[in-house]
């Protein structure tokens, strides 16, 4: 399976493009960067896998076999992921303080990390789609929300919000099943 | 083949233009709007008519010095499953709309 990764960054302070650099080991990836002076209210860098040679035969369209299958075996197990969310939200920002490349990193840092070990469940068929969010607690207001158009039957999501004295995360799993 | 994210992000602004637009930062009906956001995209990506389910995501921020910041990560098949992202703002506050979609194998 390929993995695709897209990064948001918005530091609210004024209006012209701040340039960002990050990086993620462990993977081939295509970067790209914007730059420009500094004082910029948005910046984006996005990561995308880069599908290797030999990998020319799967961009083909694949006829599957039926398996006759009308939904999953094993569900997507909620309780857990919340867990993870949870010992993952708790372990990496207990201690730290609201900076803002720090939290530029936290967040895909941490994106990867629900991941990979919502992937080492071993859910089969689940497709898998990880957000998260940090920001700077303070005495603005915020609202998230989101709408999904699914299978109630079979897909599902896991949530979870942090907070501590100078930030706020939060982080949002949706298990999308392979029909 | 493969997820069409320009016509999505016309589609997801259209709606937020329609929702936010000329609007300020208001603590009573922000519910109401972001909820309105959501269903409107997800009814206008449905019209499309395209064998995918969505997940649409909607952040809306009051303009202030205070920051912050949003990562997401995919674990799908790169060839047919797609997302786009919407940035949106006016005076008083920054919205952010996330669009993903995951094919349906027929």
């Amino acid at each position: 399976m390929m993995m695709s990764d897209i990064a948001k960054d918005r530091a609210a302070r004024s209006w012209k493009k701040r340039g960002s650099v990050s990086s993620l080991s462990s993977h081939e990836f295509q970067r790209r960067e914007i730059h420009a002076r500094t004082k910029d209210s948005m910046s984006t860098v996005s990561y995308l896998d880069e599908p290797s040679q030999r990998d020319d035969v799967s961009r083909l369209t694949v006829q599957m076999e039926n398996t006759y299958q009308l939904g999953p075996f094993k569900h997507f197990p909620v309780v857990t992921v919340n867990h993870i969310l949870k010992d993952v939200l708790t372990n990496y920002l207990q201690e730290e303080e609201y900076e803002p490349e720090l939290c530029r990193q936290m967040t895909k840092m941490m994106s990867e990390v629900i991941k990979a070990q919502v992937k080492d469940l071993m859910i089969p068929r689940y497709k898998l789609i990880v957000i998260v969010h940090i920001g700077q607690l303070n005495s603005q207001s915020i609202l998230i929300g989101s709408r999904c158009l699914w299978d109630p039957k079979s897909d599902t999501f896991s949530s979870y919000v942090f907070r501590n004295c100078s930030l706020f995360a939060l982080a949002n799993v949706y298990a999308v099943y392979l029909e | 083949v493969g997820f069409n994210a320009d016509e999505a992000h016309n589609i997801v602004k259209e709606c937020v233009d329609g929702v936010l637009g000329g609007e300020d930062y208001n603590q009573n009906n922000i519910n109401q709007w972001t909820a309105s956001i959501v269903e409107q995209s997800l009814t206008h990506l449905v019209k499309l008519g395209k064998a995918y389910k969505y997940i649409v995501t909607c952040a809306v921020v009051q303009k202030s010095a205070y920051g912050f910041h949003t990562a997401s990560s995919c674990f799908w098949d790169t060839t047919s499953d797609g997302t786009c992202t919407i940035r949106w703002e006016n005076r008083t506050m920054n919205c952010i709309v996330n669009v993903f979609a995951i094919a349906i194998v027929l």
